[in-house]
């Protein structure tokens, strides 16, 4: 029997609602059955593998042939759990000290949003790529997400958290509320970092220095020139 | 009309804590003993799972548990699976890990043995389409949430043969609807252009990842999630979850943009919420990572089409045939291609119009909308199309569009299959005031013009998306101190509409704003029901909601004001924050109403209810009965008719006919929002949408390597979101003068998503202008396909081919 | 996919002699760390997963930016951040300096180095995506079929691998006839950047002269004065202005005489093939001759000479000539 999908009720106004996806499973209502995990069970059955040479030379249904197999088996060799050697360091964030177990491969922004728990630092790809992980270390604004909390013991670390002063808003702060700034915020605190450490650096940017300055902070609401106007009434404050 | 707070700029009350990064999002969700959970994602684009080893995983040192497939239930049929075990895009996924830390739990999926039969996977429609083509699904190619069941249906090779490879075939469809005399229409038209087209699928990549935690206690799912609607979410996520709509306690307090990707629940947010339960209820955090945010956040439909334009002499359009094939995803997706029939028959109003279309799975991330969905890519393939007939008929390109669109409140103008009423329109206004601010007569002078390797080129985009609905909740109350409490299930993506439409409750009261207070961000909001944040509908729907419960919080107030100090309601008023006798003899302050309200109970303090309340709306009041003067109430006001959000805009670039480079020189936007609720609000929109609508005319697309079905697009700097040097540094903001929407008590209607239509239609246009007329016909438009036109070479791309560079 | 590191072992030198004993002693498991930009990626895809990373930012031998008489000596660690701002760079090779202020974005640049720059893999999609391809010690390539997206890829001298070389800083240091010094067992060998990058007739599985399993370190990079003061030039085209790799990019430095004849001219484009490409046929051709329109249209025609564009990338082409003929253009002034 096929899924007959209601059409989308208006509400007398034009509106399409639009259909709640989860509505996908059904109109059933009720709880759905978790099985445990029984220790003792015996692992899920599997047939035996077929060989990699007799899967490449394989015809799969309806004449479409997927001449390698490469990207369907990993590239990774189940490896000998290796050994996670912590180091003990000393982080210094926001002017204060911080003795923390850290394996080398954890990143900085996951010190600071998990060990520190300071989550205004944020995650948006991991990747160098948009900037909501920006801090700045020593005199100089980096990507958290990309650096390896191990190498930057003994820098200065600054975050969003340590931006306000004893309560008080840094001018950029009061600027990006003034002029409705953050949309939806998650690029907000990389973006005041950025814009922190131009100011620090040069007091009197022009428009084009702060858009440079802040070019590797992305928007994904598109409010940069929001931000700009921010900005440059920022530095008339500072 | 004057107010004292509506089209007033007001601070956001949840602004601050975004600069200073005090705003939690759900991957800031802390708790003792939180485990981590990571999915198994599938690396091909169509398999079954054959057999799941986990004896290496569950080695791994901080191993908890494993969630499967087949723990839950499945959705019939192109439903999207919450873990699946016939995957059927890269990235779905399979199965569920938790373990104490977030290494563990990445160490242990890849150590998971998954063995993969990998099945016929499709890319291209046009492909399924073919009488031995593949299927997406086993059982069907064919599917839409709305009103197309899931089914195979397959065009005959006569249908391929007839149109050659470069033409789009024309096989049966199950959308199609006209009205008018299509063949007499094109008879008289002066000019009939046709047009084959491409408008590629893009990915929403909302910069927050929709990450989600949750836990359970007493029987409740709390959950932390990523959505753009509070209230609207709830039901949903239930549904997932399988439990009543009260056990779930949610925080959405913030949401890291969401463009239509979020706005209701969606499936991988279940799976905190099923591990947590697994593991007695301990809480669980699941951070989504990037590629993951591609392959489960949702992306816009692809459209393969054909367009056929009739145009009178004086440019009139006097019929138009369309018939889009959609690249609908794995799943029911979204009805973006039914939505190029709406909005090329309300932005040009032709005189005969049939539209025919066919929603195809393929194998690629689940679609779903992004703003301004199927009215967008409409706008993009219609707007250059437009410009190339201006040349034809040597009419201006603003005349053209003059003669066409809807105006004076849209009193001719109709929408759609049956032609319906519009609640109002000025896009005509729209036009001729922002070409007058834009300065398009001085700048249209030196369009075409060259200056060294540069072009000049000035062009106009518009758009249109439905703007608003009726039949929800609102909930407000005054507490015995007097303040005004606003109850609001709009959730805080980013707009603020949350607080533009909460300032209608105040202002029908008259409250001083600084006394009142928006209770928002989820479950213990106490929220009545409203409609979720997307399809431009909040400054509409929710001015509804808030002017029906603060005009029944004014009632009510008269009311004790009358049974405290005799007469009837009707001698009394509300001023200053008090009820006061018209007579000038007595007056009560809200705040001893509120008290008095508590005292007599029943109606007054939220203890008696309308019937005809959501159960949400009830449950909230009731909670709240007793605290004060409570007053729910669902928007019964009058409505009939589509309420149609319309944009235009104007631009000049400079085009590089060297680099293909094109520089946006100056940019204007212009919104027909009816009464404008917060200026500074209304300009972050305006502008944030031509960034989005630069992105999608001029740099993001899907790329799928067609032979083994895998995407290249699941980073940031491979899908191309545009970024602070890739947009001008200053852009105009205006609004229509004079116009309003009747059908909403202070004249408003939303603007999110077809100001961004508009922007990136504009952007189009004026690159046909640049290039002498020459419609690409496909979006968006990069620097290879510039390129190569100025040079006189072919395009790499086949004219139908999709998902491709 | 889960987007979390490998677990690795991290060895911190703080010399010279320790960095090159311990890459020495690792051999094809140890992989040197920079800025890490490069790296990071690769790891959080799970896609390459070496035991041991090799921190040389503790190293303070392969810092630093000096005036050596007769040339530059830049270390590999200096940011491109600093590389971009730096006096002595600026002035001499202005298009060294620029093509560094276009990689990437600032906080990259900022840790980025110009060793890791010129050191870094290729972006080939396919070959990121963990394809086991010729690159990754496999006998195919998947960006060079019929179908293969690879609008990204090489024009020239498709062999086997058509990957592009897609550093900014390459074709700058290309023009400048820059020397690399590398260190192996102990012992110094300097290279022509020619040599430095590598095509797949010599190695399909790196891209430059640096052997990770002999245990090869880029311990300088050295800019003789030759063509210091010259006219120089730098244009990238991409995508987006922040952030993407080039489509094509290119670096010139030019000689011209009093008269207004350009004397002697090396150009460079990037992205159009495994190594930066030096423009011979554009070089042979302005020699004694003035810059002007005639003159560019010449370099238009024959720039691009040779190319064999694949399925996606014939753009590459006309956008090559175009990228020469205005580096020319800028001669006129």
């Amino acid at each position: 029997m096929s899924w007959e999908v209601k059409d989308a009720e208006s509400n007398g106004v034009g509106m399409m609602m639009p259909p709640d996806p989860a509505d996908d499973f059904g109109p059933e209502p009720g709880t759905i059955g978790i099985a445990g995990n029984v220790p003792g069970e015996p692992e899920s059955w599997r047939p035996p593998t077929m060989s990699r040479r007799a899967f490449l030379r394989g015809v799969i249904c309806s004449g479409v042939v997927i001449a390698s197999s490469g990207y369907l088996f990993s590239s990774n060799k189940a490896h000998a759990a290796a050994k996670q050697t912590d180091r003990l360091i000393t982080l210094s964030v926001n002017g204060r000290k911080h003795r923390l177990d850290v394996p080398p491969n954890e990143t900085l922004a996951h010190t600071l949003r998990y060990r520190l728990g300071l989550t205004g630092t944020k995650i948006g790809c991991n990747r160098a790529e948009c900037g909501a992980c920006t801090v700045i270390i020593g005199e100089q604004t980096e990507y958290s997400c990309s650096t390896l909390t191990m190498r930057v013991q003994g820098k200065e670390i600054r975050t969003i958290e340590g931006v306000a002063q004893n309560g008080r808003l840094h001018p950029v702060q009061q600027a990006f509320i003034d002029e409705l700034g953050p949309q939806c915020g998650f690029c907000t605190p990389g973006q005041v970092m950025s814009a922190v450490n131009l100011l620090e650096k040069n007091p009197n940017p022009s428009v084009d220095d702060v858009r440079q300055a802040l070019s590797g902070n992305l928007c994904r609401c598109g409010a940069y020139e929001h931000y700009l106007n921010g900005v440059m009434s920022a530095a008339k404050r500072v | 009309m004057s107010y004292k707070i509506i089209g007033k700029d007001l601070t956001p009350p949840d602004i601050e804590s975004k600069v200073t990064g005090k705003a939690r999002y759900a991957e800031d969700f802390r708790a003792d003993g939180m485990v981590f959970v990571k999915v198994l994602s599938s690396p091909m684009p169509h398999a079954k799972v054959t057999g799941i080893d986990l004896s290496k995983a569950k080695q791994v040192p901080g191993f908890v548990g494993v969630l499967t497939a087949d723990e839950l239930k499945q959705p019939k049929d192109a439903g999207h699976a919450i873990l699946s075990s016939t995957p059927a895009f890269v990235g779905q996924p399979i199965l569920a890990i938790a373990a104490e830390t977030e290494q563990a739990a990445a160490e242990a999926i890849e150590l998971v043995d998954v063995s993969l039969e990998p099945l016929p996977f499709v890319i291209d429609p046009l492909d399924s389409l073919k009488p031995d083509g593949p299927n997406a699904l086993d059982g069907g190619n064919v599917a839409n949430r709305r009103g197309v069941k899931f089914q195979e249906i397959k065009w005959s090779g006569k249908d391929f043969a007839i149109a050659g490879d470069d033409a789009l075939p024309m096989g049966a469809a199950p959308i199609d609807w006209s009205w008018g005399d299509l063949e007499a229409k094109f008879k008289e038209s002066e000019l009939v252009l046709e047009e084959t087209f491409v408008s590629s699928a893009n990915a929403h990549h909302a910069l927050e990842p929709r990450s989600a935690a949750a836990y359970w206690e007493n029987g409740k799912l709390h959950l932390w999630g990523s959505t753009q609607s509070s209230s609207f979410a709830v039901p949903s996520l239930a549904k997932y979850v399988g439990i009543e709509p009260k056990d779930v306690v949610m925080v959405s307090e913030f949401c890291g943009g969401g463009f239509g990707g979020k706005g209701y629940a969606y499936p991988v947010m279940a799976i905190p919420a099923f591990m947590s339960k697994k593991l007695g209820g301990r809480p669980v955090m699941m951070r989504m990572s990037r590629a993951e945010e591609f392959y489960n956040g949702s992306a816009r439909a692809g459209f393969q089409g054909w367009v056929k334009v009739g145009f009178g002499k004086n440019g009139r359009i006097k019929a138009i045939d369309a018939f889009v094939v959609q690249d609908n995803g794995p799943t029911g997706g979204f009805w973006d291609f039914q939505n190029f029939g709406d909005a090329s028959s309300i932005v040009f109003q032709p005189e005969a119009m049939r539209y025919r279309g066919i929603p195809v799975l393929t194998n690629t991330p689940p679609k779903g909308p992004q703003r301004g969905p199927g009215e967008n890519q409409t706008a993009n393939i219609m707007e250059p199309i437009m410009n190339k007939a201006a040349r034809k008929l040597g009419i201006d390109p603003l005349d053209l569009r003059l003669v066409n669109s809807p105006g004076e409140g849209g009193k001719n103008a109709t929408v759609g299959a049956k032609q319906s009423p519009v609640t109002s329109a000025y896009l005509k206004e729209a036009l001729e005031q922002g070409a007058k601010t834009f300065g398009y007569a001085e700048k249209k002078k030196n369009s075409g013009k060259r200056n060294g390797s540069k072009i000049r080129a000035v062009g106009i985009g518009q758009a249109y998306h439905s703007a608003g609905a009726a039949g929800f909740d609102g909930l407000v109350r005054i507490t015995p101190d007097g303040v005004l409490h606003i109850h609001t299930g709009v959730g805080n993506l980013g707009t603020y509409s949350y607080m533009d439409t909460a300032r209608v409750a105040a202002e029908v009261l008259g409250y001083n704003w600084d006394h009142c207070v928006i209770e928002r961000g989820g479950t213990k909001a106490n929220m009545p029901w409203n409609l979720g944040q997307f399809g431009s509908n909040t400054s509409f729907t929710m001015t509804r909601t808030n002017f029906a419960a603060g005009t029944a919080c004014k009632n009510l107030l008269l009311e004790i004001g009358a049974q405290v100090m005799g007469g009837t309601p009707e001698d009394y008023d509300l001023k200053d924050e008090k009820v006061i006798a018209k007579s000038g003899n007595g007056s009560m302050t809200f705040a001893d109403a509120a008290k008095k309200a508590i005292e007599l109970g029943g109606k007054f303090s939220g203890a008696e209810l309308d019937e005809e309340l959501n159960p949400m709306t009830k449950a909230s009041a009731t909670a709240l009965a007793g605290t004060g003067l409570v007053a729910a109430a669902k928007d019964k006001l009058p409505k009939k008719g589509t309420v149609p959000g319309l944009a235009a805009a104007f631009i000049e670039i400079d085009l590089d006919v060297e680099t293909g480079r094109v520089e946006i020189i100056d940019y204007l936007g212009i919104p027909d929002v009816g009464t404008v609720l917060h200026p500074k609000g209304l300009a972050a929109q305006v502008r944030g949408a031509a960034v989005m609508g630069f992105g999608l005319a001029a740099l993001e697309r899907i790329v799928y390597d067609p032979e083994y079905g895998r995407p290249q697009i699941r980073g940031l700097y491979q899908a191309k979101p545009p970024s602070w040097l890739d947009v001008p540094a200053a852009m105009q903001s205006v609004y229509v003068e004079g116009a309003t929407d009747p059908q909403n008590p202070v004249g408003a209607k939303g603007v999110g998503e077809p100001i961004q239509g508009a922007a990136s239609s504009a952007y189009l246009a004026a690159i046909t202008e640049a290039l002498d007329g020459h419609t690409f016909n496909r979006v968006p438009v990069v620097a290879d396909m510039i390129i190569n036109h100025v040079n006189g070479l072919p395009q790499s791309h086949k004219p139908l081919q999709i998902a491709c560079q | 996919m889960t987007d979390m590191m490998h677990i690795f072992e991290m060895l911190q030198p703080t010399s010279l002699d320790e960095a090159v004993a311990l890459l020495d002693k690792h051999g094809k498991d140890g992989w040197v760390i920079a800025g890490g930009k490069d790296s990071f990626d690769w790891f959080k895809d799970r896609v390459k997963k070496p035991e041991y990373l090799i921190d040389i930012s503790g190293v303070k031998e392969l810092y630093g930016i000096e005036d050596k008489g007769d040339h530059i000596a830049i270390g590999p660690m200096v940011t491109l951040t600093d590389l971009n701002q730096n006096k002595l760079v600026k002035e001499l090779f202005p298009v060294l300096a620029d093509a560094a202020g276009r990689v990437a974005s600032p906080q990259i640049r900022n840790s980025g180095t110009i060793g890791g720059n010129i050191c870094q893999d290729t972006r080939c999609a396919y070959y990121r995506d963990g394809f086991p391809c010729y690159r990754a010690g496999g006998n195919t390539c998947y960006a060079n079929t019929p179908t293969a997206m690879n609008r990204e890829h090489t024009l020239f001298e498709a062999k086997r691998c058509v990957a592009v070389t897609p550093a900014d800083t390459a074709p700058a240091l290309s023009v400048l006839d820059a020397q690399m010094v590398i260190a192996r067992d102990g012992k110094l060998r300097t290279v022509s950047v020619d040599d430095f990058f590598v095509g797949p007739e010599i190695d399909i599985e790196r891209m430059t002269a640096v052997e990770r399993d002999k245990g090869d370190l880029l311990v300088q990079i050295k800019i003789p004065k030759t063509w210091a003061g010259s006219r120089q030039y730098f244009e990238k085209v991409a995508d987006r202005q922040v952030w993407d790799f080039a489509l094509v990019n290119v670096a010139m430095a030019a000689k011209v005489g009093a008269d207004g004849s350009i004397e002697a001219l090396q150009m460079s484009c990037g992205a159009v093939q495994c190594t930066p490409r030096r423009l011979k046929d554009v070089e042979s051709l302005v020699v004694g001759e003035k810059a002007n329109g005639e003159l560019e249209k010449l370099v238009e025609r024959v720039a691009a000479r040779g190319a064999k564009p694949l399925n996606y990338n014939q753009f590459k082409a006309p956008l090559m000539s175009q990228l020469a003929k205005r580096a020319i253009r800028s001669l006129s002034a």
